[in-house]
């Protein structure tokens, strides 16, 4: 039958039509179409790394004070959403936390397809919100870090920006070892975006959380610390303090204080940013008659005095034309030892010392300001980073050979003006000027805990230099810094020592009488053999004059046997003091 | 005519599309349903959902193919006019039903194609493919039997009234050209077995190619899929040919395999039903398609072999069959393979979907029982009359096999 024939035709033909269409699809286009298809399929994801927490510790124990929690941002789209709806999910949302005035602000101007109307929603209220949220408004997952401390140690601590980078102290300095390595997942997914496990393709590299990185910084001390600074700067109405409290035989910091202070939490609300900056590291400053030791200390491990060589005290004293007077000059008048000198914190002691480093009675030579140069810079790490983990300045300190090395500078280094460092500075090179002369590199990092919660406690490292003073000269400066405070009515079965540092203020590139930068460092132990703990502490305020004497002094005062009882430092009995 | 044994190659033929489309449905109904319930936000569809109601579709259909085999197939023509108005009557129950909004009518993609609900469902356009065929047999192989196939009145009035009022159900009303496609064959393919002067057939071809244009150019929905497939349309059928490509190219030669189909993942719309084709592309590669283009073609030659050796009316009725099935599968698998716009049609046998899968099973069970009746030594023959004539004149005289040309005869003069 010639029409089935013609049937058989149509469907031989159309089947031949659909197996080439077929053989050019699968065979001859394959490729291109397995391409097409893995750009279609494969999505590329971030797996984010979890930031690192950061404790401090209690003692011997890690606590956690920043950590981190999960908050939410809740945006609308007022074009399609009910107003009544709206207002509904918004009454779940604590009113502190909405960024619109009103729901009616949300309706004011409808072109705004995004606007965020609540940030910082916590879970529960998150919670609550979703449940009943309209279409058109949702909530978006971020993670957040909270600092349990409060503003405790906010200096050292710095905070996370919006971006999730770490800003200043800890969080800004070890960003990278905080913040982790985010992960990638390369991977089909469903329509929807969904991971599928099909294909050989697929990439996943784990993210590598932050470390949890365990301060050297200790809760209780710091605490203490700013109690005890802020109270005296309350009551003395002084708008700027810093603090440290430093272990000079390892160069670990115990507690950090620079104040004014900030939330980290709330980073934002701060009248100046300067409140970021951690002073004790970042701030260079003049550290006036603190350095006095570091000069005596250089003239005697020289060999070129003592403390009980002897010179002409005129109240002050000249060098190069320009005249240099003691802090009072009716002092002390006459003949007078170095340990004298030092006591009564004189000018034209340490003046003295310069001259007799450099083997004069009566002049500052160049071997002398070279030797000074060498021991400050080269011995005691001033004007040089000292390789703490956080931000630090560096400062300046004049070289010996520089054209602007003159006698007079020199001579106002001694006492500690003309040259420009770093409270951390002083304290690290201090230390080893009291502790038999290792020099220790100041670290705030104690240790890590792993994810388990184990702690980890870094190796203590060996001084970077020994013999910045010989052991010899080492007690002897400790034997006159402890002299210093004779009259302080320290207890005898403890040792302490220490030196108050005040410099003027520099305004258009001269010195003032009307604004002093004043200091402390001060040293507590049981014995004279060996000093447990370092304070430093500095006060000052933009016009005006302060005392490290009767206004900083103090601050050491109220934490030497604070400091000696949380130690746990047994009284000397035996010996007794010096 | 003696009846004798069945073509059990259309059985097994059945059987096995049957069974690669259960196959398909265990390999992807799963992804299915996760795609649905994540766009419905709840767990509405279990993992072997379309497994399952596949596999009682399948059992269903079996059912409705034997009885089509069993069943004498002389009722099915006794009772021809009675089936179309039944299928008839269902698809204006159905447009009633949608004019009045009524939930019973369920609406999918601008069209209201079936009776019941969400559940359970019944497409009374699937009854009428079978129901015309059934119909334009027994009306064409009458009007030959008296000379009358070019008579106005007493075969085109009737002819085009069945099938213009069928296409006013499906294609205008319900807007389903697939369906409209399927039943334009059945139409054109019986009046072109059925004998009719070529310069009708043509005639008739000419008709509906200007109907087809006529409403493709009034429906924006349609034009839609033209402008799609000119490469002009930015919607949701040019991403769903796209999809459907890229599932069949992805396949090459083997096939990606069983569950590693990503395409079923959301991808490709459609992917347990019209696009399973696209599914079988990818999860099993050209080798798979071509076997089963083969398939197909081989069940369609079963179909098409008979004709010659049947008598007017089997003749017509397997050449509506055939034209169902053949347009079914052409016009699907030409859609997914880009080579004719889409138009919303099933793959016969393997797609999911109960209604069409259990009346194509019908027609095939039909197909089976008409194939015990094929004159065996008639290579020669060229004419199904002229056979029908000689098997006429050595009528066996047992009543099981009374489906003879004298019966026939008898019933037609009772009229």
């Amino acid at each position: 039958m010639k029409r089935v024939k013609f049937l058989r035709l149509c469907l031989v033909l159309a089947v031949a039509v659909v197996l080439a269409r077929l053989f050019q699809i699968q065979i001859l286009e394959h490729e291109s179409y397995v391409a097409k298809a893995a750009a279609e399929h494969t999505s590329l994801y971030d797996i984010v790394a979890k930031r690192g927490e950061i404790y401090m510790l209690d003692g011997d124990e890690p606590v956690p004070v920043v950590l981190n929690t999960t908050v939410w941002t809740v945006v609308v789209d007022p074009q399609v959403v009910d107003r009544e709806a709206v207002a509904e999910a918004m009454a779940k949302i604590d009113k502190a936390r909405w960024t619109v005035e009103s729901v009616d602000e949300i309706f004011e101007d409808l072109s705004r397809r995004y606007l965020i109307v609540a940030k910082n929603v916590p879970r529960s209220e998150y919670l609550a919100f979703s449940e009943i949220a309209p279409a058109g408004m949702y909530a978006q997952s971020s993670n957040q870090r909270v600092y349990a401390e409060g503003d405790l140690a906010a200096s050292t601590l710095g905070f996370v920006n919006a971006d999730g980078v770490g800003q200043y102290g800890v969080e800004g300095a070890l960003d990278e070892e905080l913040a982790g390595k985010n992960g990638v997942l390369k991977t089909i997914t469903d329509v929807n975006k969904v991971a599928l496990s099909i294909g050989d393709d697929n990439v996943r590299i784990p993210a590598e959380d932050g470390k949890n990185i365990v301060l050297t910084i200790d809760r209780n001390i710091q605490k203490k610390v700013e109690e005890v600074l802020r109270q005296h700067m309350n009551d003395l109405g002084i708008s700027n303090g810093s603090a440290m409290v430093y272990d000079p035989n390892s160069g670990k910091v115990k507690a950090m204080v620079s104040f004014p202070s900030y939330s980290p939490a709330d980073y934002g609300n701060v009248e100046d940013a300067s409140v970021y900056v951690n002073d004790v590291l970042e701030t260079p400053y003049e550290p006036g008659s603190i350095c006095k030791g570091f000069t005596m200390a250089a003239a005697i491990n020289e060999g070129k005095m003592t403390p009980e060589t002897t010179y002409v005290n005129e109240g002050s004293t000249t060098v190069d034309n320009w005249q240099i007077d003691n802090a009072d000059v009716t002092k002390q008048l006459g003949t007078i030892t170095m340990r004298t000198a030092l006591q009564w914190s004189l000018n034209t002691g340490s003046v003295q010392a310069l001259r007799l480093l450099g083997g004069s009675v009566d002049s500052i030579t160049q071997a002398g300001k070279e030797l000074l140069y060498d021991y400050y810079y080269n011995h005691f790490g001033l004007g040089q980073a000292t390789g703490i983990e956080l931000y630090e300045n560096v400062g300046t300190v004049v070289p010996a050979d520089s054209e602007y090395a003159y006698n007079s500078t020199y001579a106002n280094m001694t006492f500690g003006q003309g040259l420009d460092v770093t409270m951390i500075q002083v304290a690290a090179g201090w230390s080893s000027l009291i502790n038999g002369g290792n020099y220790y590199r100041p670290t705030v990092i104690a240790g890590y805990v792993d994810k388990n919660g184990k702690y980890t406690a870094v190796a203590e490292e060996e001084p970077v230099r020994t013999g910045t003073v010989s052991p010899e000269t080492s007690a002897t400066m400790r034997g006159m810094l402890h002299d210093t405070r004779w009259w302080m009515g320290d207890p005898a079965e403890y040792y302490f020592g220490g030196k108050t540092g005040t410099a003027q203020a520099i305004r258009d590139g001269a010195y003032v009488m009307d604004e002093f930068v004043s200091g402390y460092i001060g040293f507590g132990g049981a014995s004279q053999d060996r000093p447990e703990y370092v304070i430093i502490i500095k006060m000052w305020e933009k016009g005006r004059t302060t005392s490290s004497e009767e206004e900083v002094r103090p601050v050491f005062e109220d934490l030497k046997m604070w400091m000696i009882d949380y130690m746990r430092i047994k009284p000397n009995t035996t010996g007794g003091a010096e | 005519m003696r009846k004798h044994k069945a073509d059990y190659f259309i059985v097994l033929t059945t059987l096995a599309l049957m069974a690669a489309g259960l196959v398909m449905m265990f390999m992807i109904g799963p992804q299915r349903a996760n795609f649905l319930n994540s766009a419905l936000g709840y767990e509405k569809y279990s993992e072997n959902f379309f497994f399952s109601r596949q596999l009682i579709s399948v059992g269903v259909s079996i059912v409705a193919f034997i009885v089509a085999a069993k069943l004498p197939i002389k009722i099915l023509h006794k009772y021809a006019k009675w089936i179309l108005f039944l299928a008839l009557g269902l698809n204006a129950l159905l447009a009633i039903l949608a004019a009045i909004n009524s939930p019973l009518a369920v609406c999918q993609l601008g069209g209201c194609r079936w009776i019941g609900t969400a559940g359970v469902s019944f497409q009374p356009a699937e009854l009428l493919k079978v129901a015309l065929v059934i119909y334009l047999a027994d009306l064409m192989a009458r009007r030959k039997e008296e000379g009358k196939l070019e008579s106005f009145a007493d075969f085109w009035w009737p002819y085009i009234l069945v099938c213009g009022a069928s296409l006013f159900f499906v294609v205008v009303l319900q807007k389903d050209l697939g369906t409209g496609v399927a039943l334009v064959a059945i139409m054109l393919a019986t009046l072109f077995i059925s004998g009719v002067p070529l310069r009708y057939f043509a005639a008739a071809v000419g008709v509906v190619l200007a109907a087809g244009i006529m409403s493709i150019v009034i429906s924006p929905h349609r034009m839609e899929r033209l402008s799609t497939f000119n490469g002009a349309g930015d919607s949701d059928s040019s991403y769903h040919i796209d999809n459907a490509l890229l599932a069949i190219g992805t396949g090459g030669l083997l096939g990606v395999g069983v569950g590693n189909s990503v395409q079923a993942t959301g991808y490709l719309p459609e992917s347990v039903n019209d696009s399973i084709f696209a599914m079988i592309g990818e999860a099993f590669g050209f080798l798979g398609t071509t076997i089963l283009m083969l398939a197909f073609m081989f069940l369609l030659m079963r179909l098409l072999k008979m004709i010659p050796l049947l008598d007017t009316e089997k003749g017509i009725m397997v050449a509506g069959i055939f034209a169902w099935i053949f347009a079914q599968v052409i016009v699907n698998v030409a859609a997914m393979t880009g080579l004719v716009p889409l138009t919303g049609i099933t793959l016969p046998l393997l797609s999911y979907g109960g209604t069409s899968m259990m009346f194509v099973a019908f027609a095939l069970g039909s197909a089976l029982q008409i194939s015990s009746f094929t004159a065996r030594r008639s290579a020669s023959s060229e004419d199904a009359l002229l056979t029908r004539r000689t098997f006429s004149t050595s009528r066996s005289g047992a009543p099981s096999s009374s489906h003879s040309i004298h019966a026939e005869k008898l019933r037609g003069g009772e009229r």
